[in-house]
């Protein structure tokens, strides 16, 4: 196995970087999703939850008895805050990451292709395992990025607006830290290496989004929707599930640096 | 290395669906130009690939530059550079931003680097658009940058594939004589993949034909056309019709043939260039007035045309 030139593994994650802010394309979905989610939909909940007619009870009411019981144990008047801000938004900071990265690696490596630069790519000296590093990397990142400033504006936003009914910073706790800081973190790599195998075998961008957004990530969405409950349990199951989802992720990104080969992708150009 | 740039021996690679090219063979000189030439899908950038070490050969052997394309691949391509048929620039990016990102693959100085692409951006006619997106450039435009990122780290072997398609008439010239000079000059050698025939004629030391994955011929035109014709047709202009004195001295030089009478001299079939003085002493010998000698030197297309159009089994290869 080649050593990995650290200099050409960042010249080509920051050409990447660059190359995303400046695609439209790109950027507003990667934008738009967050701040939809994360911080208008804090707002809403805080601007309801002050409404004196509503009748939280019959949500609560809805819900898995385990987590409706979780919410039960608070004021009357921070059930709809805790319910919706404390647990049922939760996964959606493993879903917004896993879909980031999703769509970056799906553009990275296939999206080359498309725009007809990887030909010349494959020409230079850059190694195969930094070039796939360096792909892995410029999608990662930017996952990452999304789901932790996302998660910090979203506990600035739903403190600040819920201030004047729950009168306290009720977010984040320990489980929310380990939550957004190592489960993650660990679905983004997971979207990764789903996306990285797809993309290495379609023929452009749009196939390897479709083959994604077809078939896998809404498996792997509905798996991580699971993520509310994890806040129900002790830090140590949410330690042991990131666990897991870490061991699946780097066992496909690895195994899609095998058959990441300049050989392999030049059969494809 | 002795010189020998590229040297390859049945080099073959198949592909899923049948296509495949084999049996390539190659010789090419420090300071050669070859003229890599071949229909389209006839196998010439698949060779490029073979001998740049982005594909792996099933079958044969090849040194580069004293290294094995596939196993010092990475070596390999410090010391070389490719320009693709499409430029392969990031729409995304400024001329100057695509050949900083080459310069830092390839580990240079970012100093050296950007004199270097300022420089070349300049010769090539784009300094004064170096800082604009290259998203609307013409292909031209872009074939230049690409060229200019080609030429950064200043390699030893290039594998051009059509460096002049697209560029207007003035561009283009400029781009020959780069290339030229590039081989005359700076002793770099030169694969060049292109459709214009008159443009390898040029710039070409030897030629190589790809027709169907398969090499029909490489070698200098002179020596294909030769194992292809055998002979070359001289005429002499005597300025009047040839009598039958003239005849007889130009049939008795070893090596002419087939001498016959034209309107204003005679014409005949020489084996090789050298026959041509000595037809021309014995003409005088007898007394005529030579005014011009046609040697009709096949050209490279003449050459390309005709091994194109022959059965490859009929065609004995050329190696030099």
């Amino acid at each position: 196995m080649s050593a990995v030139d650290r200099r050409v593994v960042r010249a080509l994650v920051a050409h990447d970087l660059t190359a995303v802010r400046r695609t439209p394309g790109l950027v507003v979905p990667i934008a738009a999703l967050p701040v939809v989610l994360l911080v208008l939909m804090p707002l809403a909940i805080a601007v309801a939850a002050r409404d004196p007619t509503l009748d939280v009870g019959t949500y609560v009411d809805l819900v898995p008895e385990r987590l409706a019981a979780a919410v039960r144990r608070y004021p009357e008047e921070e059930r709809l805050i805790i319910l919706v801000l404390g647990y049922v938004m939760a996964p959606l900071f493993l879903i917004v990451p896993l879909m980031v990265s999703a769509v970056l690696a799906a553009d990275s490596f296939a999206g080359e292709r498309d725009r007809g630069t990887l030909e010349t790519m494959l020409h230079t000296p850059v190694r195969d395992r930094e070039l796939y590093l360096a792909k892995l990397l410029a999608a990662f990142v930017p996952a990452l990025a999304v789901a932790w400033l996302g998660f910090a504006v979203f506990a600035v936003v739903a403190n600040v607006a819920s201030w004047g009914i729950m009168g306290r910073v009720f977010l984040p706790t320990v489980r929310w830290l380990v939550l957004v800081g190592w489960v993650a973190p660990a679905a983004a790599a997971l979207g990764l290496g789903v996306m990285v195998r797809l993309s290495i075998r379609a023929r452009s961008a749009q196939e390897a989004q479709q083959m994604g957004s077809a078939v896998v990530l809404p498996i792997l969405v509905v798996a991580v929707a699971q993520a509310s409950y994890l806040l129900l349990y002790p830090v140590a199951t949410s330690l042991a599930a990131g666990a897991a989802v870490w061991a699946v992720a780097i066992a496909l990104n690895v195994r899609g640096a095998h058959r990441f080969t300049r050989d392999h992708m030049a059969t494809k150009v | 290395m002795d010189g020998g740039v590229i040297t390859c021996r049945g080099l073959a690679r198949r592909f899923p669906g049948g296509r495949a090219i084999t049996g390539i063979d190659l010789d090419v000189q420090r300071g050669e130009v070859l003229a890599l030439l071949g229909p389209n899908g006839a196998g010439k950038t698949t060779t490029v690939r073979l001998l740049n070490g982005v594909l792996a050969p099933d079958e044969g052997t090849a040194t580069v530059l004293g290294l094995d394309p596939w196993r010092q691949g990475d070596d390999l391509r410090r010391r070389t550079a490719v320009l693709t048929e499409h430029a392969g620039l990031d729409d995304r990016f400024t001329a100057r931003e695509n050949l900083r990102l080459a310069g830092r693959v390839r580990g240079l100085d970012p100093r050296a680097t950007e004199r270097r692409a300022a420089e070349l951006l300049e010769r090539l006619g784009m300094g004064d658009r170096a800082d604009v997106v290259v998203r609307g450039f013409s292909t031209g435009e872009r074939k230049r940058i690409a060229l200019a990122r080609a030429l950064l780290h200043d390699p030893d072997l290039l594998f051009l594939d059509e460096p002049t398609s697209g560029l207007d008439p003035t561009a283009g010239r400029r781009v020959t004589e780069m290339i030229a000079e590039l081989a005359t000059t700076q002793g770099r050698t030169v694969v060049l993949c292109t459709h214009l025939l008159a443009e390898a004629g040029r710039l070409a030391d030897r030629m190589a034909v790809l027709v169907e994955g398969r090499m029909r011929a490489s070698g200098s035109p002179a020596a294909i056309a030769g194992e292809l014709w055998g002979t070359r047709t001289t005429t002499v202009d005597l300025g009047r019709v040839a009598d039958a004195q003239h005849i007889v001295a130009v049939a008795a030089v070893t090596g002419t043939s087939a001498v016959e009478g034209v309107a204003r001299g005679l014409r005949f079939e020489g084996a090789d260039r050298a026959v041509v003085p000595a037809a021309v002493a014995a003409l005088v010998g007898v007394g005529a007035e030579v005014f011009g000698v046609d040697t009709h030197e096949p050209s490279l297309a003449d050459v390309y045309f005709a091994v194109e159009g022959a059965e490859a089994v009929e065609l004995p290869e050329v190696t030099r």
